[in-house]
């Protein structure tokens, strides 16, 4: 007798959600689904984008990238390693300058809400607009030298400029990633230290504890849910992103700052007529694999920690 | 106490230089805009010896900013309406009602987190080329907004389910739809998880390169990145011209955000207490 009085409502409930996510589901299927399934598929198969037919090659795409083709495999290797770079400099830089700033912006009481508006500032501008005036910046006769020269520092002054030299370039587009991400980390810190309890740090006082003993077995520990957004984040927008080094460098000098996820768009899109669709999406994939890998292990790392 | 003055003078000596930091490109944006040709070249001065506005106009005048601004309008406006409507629903059943498949379908979006835009990238591209959509505006747009769901589902979910559900129970107690319950009780409470959401969509939309670079070939449908770019493939680059589009096109955000800021930071904080 319950149960079938109950049963037109919960169908109502069912077909009420369905509707609901309907739109989402809809889209992900026409951008999603039909499109992840293609580009696994391609990855399979050796085309140039304009011929009729691909021709299947098995998994000839992914042994060419990781080691059979000379041609390839040792620009895929080097683009991986300066990735790897990216991976950990940019998160680990990111939460080691992020949460003092937040720590301090914190503790004092005047200016905070003006200091926090700025601070989130290269968040808002980041992208093209601030890609062009950092390249500006990072001339040979940018500021940035005219700068280290007046100070007495020109010897670290760039005389090509900091994106021409090889061994800085990198290094120069990592201080950028992590100048546009600091933001969202502050932020992200600093609501984190404002629900903190007080009275919990003020009863660790009273026990005896240090401020270093307070900051590493009560502020740390308890801001860790913020420390693995950002790091997890990070980490995904290391691997994923590329708009900065294709506005910047272009993956130059020679090869210097390329990273795969540049790669497998220079192969999509910038080869003419040579079939490299299918080692573009190949490299897409490993990417992907990467991503999991890595989240997987950060995971574990920061379970560890705290 | 002199201790602890000095201590607070130390914190704002490094808070400044942090802020100057931060500043520093958007500094010199704005200074070379007001600078000549000639003078954008000896770079080393912040202060333009000699402030000038025809930087600024003969930038406006050479490229078509009134065609970039109303397509990057189109172009962000529709993907922020988008994800706001398709995402808010699809959290909404996640969150609050019970349906089969609601499980697996949320942690499929969750999980689209890993699957680089890069690996999306082409195979977006050629299945647009199929369906006639590429090179318009809404071949960007629905991508856009396809990209945005495992964050948006992640926050908003965390967000609806907040609410208590007594809430929803006396509604129902009281007669409402499911369509009224989410318009009337649980948007206005979620509000700034909305805004959140908003600004997390429109700055990195309105800064897109990526894949307006390789779908649009209609320069009367170019977004300001693209225009912007136009300016800086020539063989000569006039860096005040550049910093003056560029300063022409970071402005609308800036102020969007200093607008919105009071809702986005709630909106934040609500999600990461979620």
């Amino acid at each position: 007798m319950a149960s079938i009085t109950r049963s037109p409502r919960r169908w109502k409930e069912w077909l009420t959600g369905w509707a609901f996510v309907f739109p989402a589901v809809a889209l992900f299927a026409v951008m999603g689904v039909y499109t992840i399934g293609s580009g696994l598929a391609l990855s399979f198969a050796s085309w140039n984008g304009f011929t009729p037919e691909w021709i299947w090659v098995g998994l000839e795409n992914y042994a060419d990238l990781l080691w059979a083709d000379p041609s390839l495999a040792p620009g895929v290797r080097r683009a991986a390693w300066n990735t790897l770079q990216v991976c950990v400099a940019v998160p680990l830089l990111t939460v080691l300058i992020s949460l003092p700033l937040a720590m301090t912006l914190n503790s004092v009481r005047r200016l905070r809400g003006l200091l926090r508006s700025v601070y989130f500032l290269p968040y808002v501008t980041t992208g093209i607009a601030t890609y062009y005036a950092w390249r500006y910046l990072l001339e040979p006769e940018g500021s940035i030298n005219l700068m280290l020269r007046s100070v007495g520092l020109g010897s670290l002054a760039q005389p090509q400029g900091w994106l021409a030299n090889p061994s800085t370039a990198l290094w120069t587009l990592i201080f950028i990633l992590v100048w546009s991400a600091v933001p969202t980390a502050t932020l992200l810190y600093l609501t984190g230290l404002q629900a903190i309890d007080p009275s919990m740090v003020e009863a660790a006082r009273i026990d005896g504890a240090g401020p270093r003993q307070v900051l590493w077995r009560i502020i740390v520990p308890l801001l860790t849910p913020m420390t693995t957004g950002i790091v997890l984040l990070g980490v995904r927008d290391s691997l994923h992103g590329f708009q900065i080094f294709q506005i910047m460098t272009l993956g130059g000098p020679g090869g210097h700052t390329n990273v795969l996820a540049l790669e497998t768009y220079e192969l999509a899109f910038f080869k003419g007529l040579a079939p490299t669709l299918g080692l573009s999406s190949a490299l897409g994939w490993l990417l992907f694999v990467a991503a999991v890998l890595l989240t997987l292990a950060n995971a574990r790392l920061l379970r560890r920690v705290r | 106490m002199t201790a602890a003055r000095i201590a607070k003078t130390a914190a704002y000596v490094a808070l400044t230089i942090y802020a100057a930091l931060s500043l520093y490109p958007f500094l010199w944006m704005v200074s070379g805009a007001f600078k000549t040709r000639e003078e954008i070249l000896d770079g080393g001065h912040l202060i333009p010896r000699e402030p000038t506005f025809d930087t600024i106009v003969t930038t406006w005048n050479q490229l078509a900013f009134v065609d970039y601004f109303r397509n990057s309008l189109v172009v962000t406006g529709l993907t922020v309406l988008g994800v706001l409507v398709v995402y808010s629903l699809a959290s909404y059943a996640f969150a609050v009602l019970r349906f089969p498949g609601a499980k697996t379908l949320y942690w499929l979006f969750v999980a689209l987190l890993f699957v680089p835009g890069i690996t999306m990238l082409l195979p977006v591209v050629i299945l647009e080329n199929r369906l006639g959509l590429l090179g318009t505006h809404m071949g960007l747009v629905l991508p856009f907004i396809n990209g945005t769901a495992p964050l948006t589902v992640l926050l908003l979910t965390a967000a609806y389910r907040s609410i208590p559900k007594e809430l929803r129970e006396a509604a129902r107690a009281d007669g409402a739809s499911e369509a009224r319950i989410f318009l009337r009780v649980y948007l206005p409470l979620t509000k700034p998880a909305h805004v959140t959401i908003a600004v997390l969509t429109a700055v990195p939309t309105w800064n897109e390169y990526v894949l307006s670079r390789v779908s649009l070939n209609d320069e009367s449908l170019y977004t300001l990145p693209l225009g912007l770019e136009s300016l800086i493939s020539g063989t000569v680059v006039r860096y005040n011209e550049v910093l003056a589009a560029s300063l022409i096109m970071v402005l609308p955000v800036v102020a969007l955000f200093a607008f919105l800021q009071r809702y986005f930071v709630n909106g934040l904080v609500g999600a990461v207490k979620g």
